[in-house]
This record gives C-alpha cells, sequence and structure tokens, in this order.
C-alpha cells in the first residue's frame, strides 16, 4: 500500500511543522528527523484522534508512512469514526 | 567590591504590542492598551487580557520542537533569538562553555499542567502527553535556549514572582561579575492567560474587573485606578562584561549600573504599607549604582493600576527621587505581564536611554491628587536620560530595582 492516511499528513504538518514535501509513503520517524518524543507525542495525537492505539517505539519508529497507514486502516476498518478531543489548546 | 561594567549588548522582546524589540517600542510609546476579550476565557469573571496575537508561535519557533514547548517557553525562545542577533553574536561560532542562560519565570507552565489535569481526568493516562512534565517546569526556558544555542555554561530560572526578570538580570550580572561566563543570555518569560490562573487573580482581589472597554481598564497612578489587567510575553537581553564587547567591536545598547533586591516579609499580596522595605531595594540599587537619586533621571515604575501597589509606589517615589523625574508604567499598554514584567519594563528603560523619550502612561490624565510625582501621560516626552531606574515589586515582597545608564 502506497497511500499516507490522511489524519498522519495532517498531524506532522501541524503538530510537528514537518514540510509536506518530505512526508512521502517511504518516509520512516527517523527520516522525518522525528526523535523519540515527538514520536511519542504522536502516537498519543492518533490514540487520541482516530483511536488507534499502538506500542510508539514498535510501530512508528522503524516503520514506513504507508506501513503505518496500513495499520490504522486495518484497525479503524470500516468504522472511521474520529473522535476530535484535542489534548492541548493553548499551548 | 570593584565591579566590571556590564554591558547590554543585545535585547529581544514579544509582548502584547509586538514581536519584536522595535515593534514593541512603537506601541509602548504610542500608549494604546491592546487588552480584548479573550475567547479561551469564556465565563471566566475576568475574561479580557493583553495577548500576544498575530505570529504563529510553531511556525516561528520551527518544525519538530515546538509541540514541547509550552506558550512561556516560545515567547522565550523567540526573545533570546532576536536578543543574540541584536548583539552580533552566533551560536555557530560562540564558545557555549562561557555562554549561560538566566531565564526567570513567575508561574512557568502552569496552563500545561492544567491542560494535562484535564486530559488526566477525562481521558486517562493515555491521553496525556508524553511531554507533560516538560510543558510545565520554569527550568525549560532556559534549557530549551540553551539547546537551541549550544549554550553549555550554567543555566538556570529565577522565580520571584512579577520581580522575576529584575532578579535574573541582576544574577546575571553577577555571574559576568565573578567570571562564571563571558556572555549571558537574561531575562524572563510569563504566559498565564488561561481560565485558572486569570479565575485566581478576579479572585484574590488583584484583577480589575470588567468595567466599560477593557483597554481602558488599566491606568496606573490614576485616582480611579481597579486593579491590575492581565499580560503576557518574554524579554531577553545578551548581557557582557563591558569589555568584552568593546574588544569584539559590540555598540552597548546601555550599562547595568547596579541592582538592588529586598523581601517586604509582610503578607503574600499586600506591599508593605510603610514602602520602607521597597525604599531600601532602591537605596540598594543607587547605591550598588554609585549614583546620588537626584542624579536618576527617569523612573520606569511597576505602576500595576492596583490601589495599594500604586499609592506606595508613589510615595516611595516621592521620598527617593525628591526631584520628581519623570515617571512611566508601561502595564498600562501591556498589562502586567508578570513574571516577565520586569526584564521587559528593563529593556524599555534600555530604550528610553537610548532613544531619549519617556513612553507615557495609558488612560491616565493626571495621577491621583497626592501622589506628588511627575508622570508622563498622553504623549511620549522627548527628554535626554543617561541615568534610569526600573521598579519590580513582587507578589509575596519580593523587590528587585534595576540601575540602567547609558554607555
Amino acid at each position: 500500500m502506497q497511500t499516507i492516511h490522511p489524519k498522519i499528513t495532517e498531524v506532522l504538518t501541524a503538530t510537528f511543522k514537518v514540510p509536506a514535501a518530505e512526508i512521502l509513503p517511504e518516509s520512516t520517524m527517523d527520516s522525518l528527523e522525528m526523535d523519540s518524543l515527538a514520536v511519542a507525542e504522536f502516537a498519543v495525537v492518533i490514540k487520541e484522534t482516530l483511536g488507534v492505539d499502538a506500542d510508539s517505539e514498535k510501530l512508528y519508529k522503524g516503520s514506513t508512512l504507508a506501513d503505518i497507514s496500513a495499520y490504522i486502516d486495518a484497525v479503524v476498518g470500516g468504522a472511521g469514526a474520529e473522535a476530535t478531543v484535542p489534548v492541548s489548546n493553548t499551548r | 567590591m570593584k565591579r566590571p561594567a556590564i554591558a547590554v549588548t543585545g535585547l529581544g522582546m514579544i509582548t502584547p504590542v509586538g514581536h519584536t524589540t522595535d515593534t514593541t517600542w512603537d506601541g509602548v510609546c504610542a500608549g494604546v492598551s491592546p487588552a480584548r476579550t479573550v475567547p479561551e476565557l469564556l465565563g471566566c469573571e475576568v475574561d479580557f487580557a493583553c495577548t500576544v496575537t498575530g505570529i504563529d508561535l510553531d511556525d516561528a519557533v520551527g518544525g519538530r520542537t515546538a509541540f514541547r514547548m509550552g506558550r512561556y517557553v516560545k515567547f522565550a525562545l523567540l526573545a533570546a533569538r532576536e536578543a543574540v542577533a541584536d548583539a552580533g553574536l552566533d551560536p555557530a561560532r560562540w564558545d557555549g562553555a562561557r555562554v549561560a542562560v538566566v531565564v526567570g519565570t513567575s508561574s512557568g507552565g502552569s496552563a500545561g499542567l492544567t491542560e494535562q489535569t484535564v486530559a488526566l481526568e477525562r481521558r486517562g493516562p493515555a491521553a496525556t502527553s508524553p511531554s507533560g512534565i516538560l510543558l510545565t517546569i520554569p527550568s525549560m526556558p532556559a534549557a530549551e535556549i540553551a539547546i537551541g544555542m549550544r549554550a553549555t555554561g550554567p543555566s538556570l530560572a529565577p522565580c520571584t514572582a512579577c520581580s522575576s526578570g529584575v532578579t535574573a538580570l541582576s544574577v546575571a550580572r553577577d555571574m559576568l561579575t565573578l567570571g562564571r561566563c563571558d556572555i549571558a543570555i537574561a531575562g524572563a518569560t510569563e504566559s498565564i492567560v488561561f481560565p485558572v490562573a486569570m479565575t485566581g487573580f478576579a479572585r484574590s482581589g488583584a484583577a480589575a474587573l470588567r468595567d466599560g472597554d477593557p483597554a481602558r481598564l488599566c491606568r496606573p497612578f490614576a485616582a480611579d485606578r481597579a486593579g491590575l489587567v492581565m499580560g503576557e510575553g518574554a524579554a531577553i537581553m545578551v548581557l557582557e562584561r563591558a569589555a568584552d564587547a568593546r574588544a569584539r567591536g559590540a555598540v552597548p545598547r546601555a550599562l547595568i549600573a547596579g541592582a538592588g533586591a529586598t523581601t517586604d516579609a509582610h503578607h503574600p499580596t499586600s506591599p508593605h504599607p510603610s514602602g520602607e522595605v521597597a525604599g531600601a531595594a532602591v537605596e540598594a540599587a543607587l547605591r550598588d549604582a554609585g549614583w546620588r537619586a537626584e542624579e536618576v533621571d527617569h523612573v520606569n515604575a511597576h505602576g500595576t493600576s492596583t490601589p495599594l501597589n500604586d499609592a506606595t509606589e508613589a510615595a516611595l517615589i516621592r521620598r527617593s527621587y525628591p526631584h520628581r523625574p519623570p515617571v512611566t508604567a508601561p502595564k498600562g499598554v501591556l498589562g502586567h505581564c508578570m513574571g516577565a514584567a520586569g526584564a521587559i519594563e528593563a529593556g524599555l528603560t534600555v530604550l528610553t536611554l537610548q532613544h531619549g523619550v519617556v513612553p507615557p502612561i495609558a488612560n491616565l490624565d493626571a495621577p491621583e491628587p497626592g501622589f506628588d510625582i511627575d508622570c508622563v501621560t498622553k504623549a511620549p516626552r522627548r527628554v535626554p536620560v543617561r541615568r534610569a531606574v526600573s521598579h519590580s515589586f513582587g507578589f509575596g515582597g519580593q523587590n528587585a530595582v534595576i540601575a540602567l545608564q547609558a554607555p
């Protein structure tokens, strides 16, 4: 699978200010210069918005964005109901 | 003790009227407060403040790091970058081991702590940020500046309520005097415009309650003053021994001539009505500077617009400087930027020395009858200023005064 879940792109650009041009299916968190703290935060945002729980170290660190997207799609399945409770609003 | 002269070689500010030193100065000289209703304070008894607007802080700070910084940290980092550039220094080229960072704050990330508390209570531990502690602790402004600028010398975060900024400048000056560093990045930051803190200020009785246009509400030294209006922001200076600054060809904006600090040891929120202990901080700063009181050309007052502070401070100014130097109080425009206020006001005092201009006190026609002090009102006053002082008198009675002079 070579597509990126739109939430991944949204979180990477909005929360982490990763330039959209760098966000490619084969990108990894390492290649995007996301350190362990950033990856852990990314995992929380994905959990809070999509309800997808994942071990941030195992799943996100070494995987490509295509891998992560496939995992999210598999977990979310057809339901796809997005929770939209922000963790932060005044930072 | 024979002290080396300490120079202010760089200045950076982010305030409710500007994202830089120059725009802040223009805004303060215009004498108009930006206080307004803040949507995030909906339902609070005090639902207005002077806030930093018109800037995407995360964009300004840069990618991959902003998420781990509270608003107070972002302010400090941005002001520090401006200050270091203003000083003509390049962190990629300096000896970071000789660079100290001293950045104060009063409340640190209390806003972040509150957000994390809500997340924990409503949605459980998995909903809280792995950066939760970083969003909270008062030392992060100094730490993030050090990380961003490869400053591996000592760093710390003075915390003396509303005088934290002046305390930071004074501590940094001492570190330079003692040779602990060659460059000090010093100042203070604050951001506590969020419901818990604003409700606390309203309940403490210190905050002005809504009465017409919030922009007209903070009127330091006015007879009808009604309390403080909240502000936020940061100011950071680059300090160096003047001889070192000259040796590298830097032109100082000003010199720190002296500093004095005392503690009322009286009451958590009320200044001692005699003002004697606060006055002792003024005397200590003047003594440290080797100045006679009548040599002071200008007073940048704490001037919070609370009934008690302004009465006590007006009497103190009258006693300490009987020659009636011109007085300003920037909180009329900026609101009370809390821990950052002392650093911002010291920065404005530096600009007064440089420009020979004393900004007006916003919303003031004339000081309360009986306050025998020369308040600058309505328009900036052009007057040569060689020596000036800035007062900061914090909650808890923590008083700090800094004496600044033209180089």
